[in-house]
């Protein structure tokens, strides 16, 4: 066999190059998800349900996993956020049913290895937080926190604490998300209070959230999260409203971005 | 020798004379708040017409989902040849451009999907359903630093 000439290799090189930038450039593309524009805050959002494949008839257990970010389009120092929320589809079931509640006052000044030990069984999903700690004169820092998601029952109503913790500055932060009817297409929403819970220095930047939970509760598997593809046998995919996410800045205003997502409807037999 | 023209006639002579002078451009706030004004209405009628879309194809009612969709397009189209008729900021020139061909190709695939609906062609609809959401999200995407609420494309308005 002949041994390739430099010309080929350098072309199969180039393509190759190429073919990658191309790649990249998609992928950077598809990583922000949609976004939205108001004055110089972005704010983007992307998620995805898995599985994609869900039965037509009946809900089955499902992860939602959600990526939010805020940036400004000019490179300044973020608004703080007063109020933020996550709307879930409508074709989704929350279901707490048997799962154990993790009490708010559990979770005070707990890391995240303690977080877990003390409300593992309540543990709904798992995630990320990004924020900006802007200090009165001092330069803003960045902190990055785990994000771990517990059932919760807050004032009596169902909610969701998400438990912050972050490695450098050595802090955590609990957030309680009410869990309450959603508007339009979100059949359930979210709802945290920033500035209660945090107080008035972070600046949120970006998160990153996996609500996923299976539990077996008086023999049966039940899940935290289920969905269902509704769809006649004519057609293989549907599209949905399938998350927003909103913010309520500090001074009024506020800024949010919804996402459309596809599902695919189980064959029939 | 001939009587000299008053000044006042020939200033007057001249300005009809001239040229008229080109329709200034608008600033970027200026053209958001005009194409915001047309496609708000525009935008309410679609939601209006769109209604029950979704529920109709889910329960493989075709041919009322395509009269919806059908009407969906003729606004959208309405739309579209109103906002292009506006004047453009220079500066933004290119963009704009990027964004009506978005525009265009986003009222090609609402009339297909019209199309493959009143066919009762329910898989094409949907394949060209993800094409028309993906090519509204770049279409979104190009214009994002104008803010446009009314004029930007949101799934949720169709059914």
């Amino acid at each position: 066999m002949s041994r390739p000439s430099l010309s080929r290799v350098a072309c199969l090189a180039a393509a190759i190059a190429v073919a990658s930038a191309v790649l990249a450039t998609a992928g950077a593309e598809r990583s922000i998800g949609e976004q939205t524009q108001r004055g110089v805050l972005v704010s983007s959002l992307k998620g995805e349900l898995r599985p994609l494949t869900l039965p037509r008839d009946r809900p089955a257990p499902v992860a939602v996993h959600l990526e939010g970010r805020l940036r400004t389009a000019d490179g300044s120092l973020l608004p703080r956020v007063t109020e933020f929320a996550i709307g879930l589809p409508v074709q989704g079931i929350l279901s707490t049913r048997g799962l154990p509640v993790c009490p708010l006052r559990r979770l005070h000044d707990t890391r995240t290895g303690e977080a877990l030990a003390a409300c593992r069984g309540a543990l709904v999903g798992r995630g990320r937080l990004d924020a900006v700690v802007a200090l009165p004169g001092q330069t803003p820092f960045p902190v990055r926190a785990r994000l771990l998601a517990f059932n919760s029952r807050v004032h009596g109503r169902r909610a969701v604490l998400l438990h912050a913790g972050a490695g450098n500055p050595p802090t955590s932060s609990v957030l309680p998300m009410l869990v309450r009817p959603g508007v339009g297409r979100f059949g359930t929403e979210l709802v945290g209070r920033i500035a209660t819970a945090l107080g008035p220095w972070p600046r949120l930047r970006s998160f990153e959230i996996t609500l996923h939970r299976r539990y077996a509760y008086r023999g049966r598997v039940h899940s935290f999260i289920s969905a269902s593809c509704p769809l006649p046998p004519a057609l293989t995919a549907g599209f949905f409203s399938f998350a927003r996410a909103s913010y309520k800045l500090a001074g009024g205003g506020g800024i949010a971005t919804g996402i459309a997502r596809s599902c695919r409807a189980r064959s029939l037999r | 020798m001939p009587r000299p023209i008053p000044i006042a006639i020939l200033a007057a002579a001249l300005l009809l004379a001239a040229p008229a002078p080109a329709a200034e451009a608008p600033t970027r706030a200026e053209y958001v708040e005009r194409l915001e004004a047309i496609c708000q209405p525009d935008a309410l009628a679609t939601q209006k017409a769109m209604k029950g879309a979704r529920a109709d194809v889910r329960k493989e009612r075709f041919k009322a989902a395509a009269g919806k969709f059908a009407k969906a397009t003729a606004i959208f189209g309405g739309t579209v040849s109103q906002i292009g008729a506006v004047p453009r900021p220079s500066a933004d020139k290119t963009r704009l451009d990027k964004w009506f061909g978005y525009l265009n190709r986003q009222e090609e695939y609402l009339r297909q999907i019209t199309a493959a609906l009143r066919a009762e062609k329910g898989i094409k609809a949907q394949r060209l359903t993800a094409r028309f959401i993906h090519n509204g999200n770049l279409a979104n995407n190009v214009v994002l630093a104008f803010g446009f609420d009314y004029c930007s494309f949101k799934f949720s308005r169709y059914g």
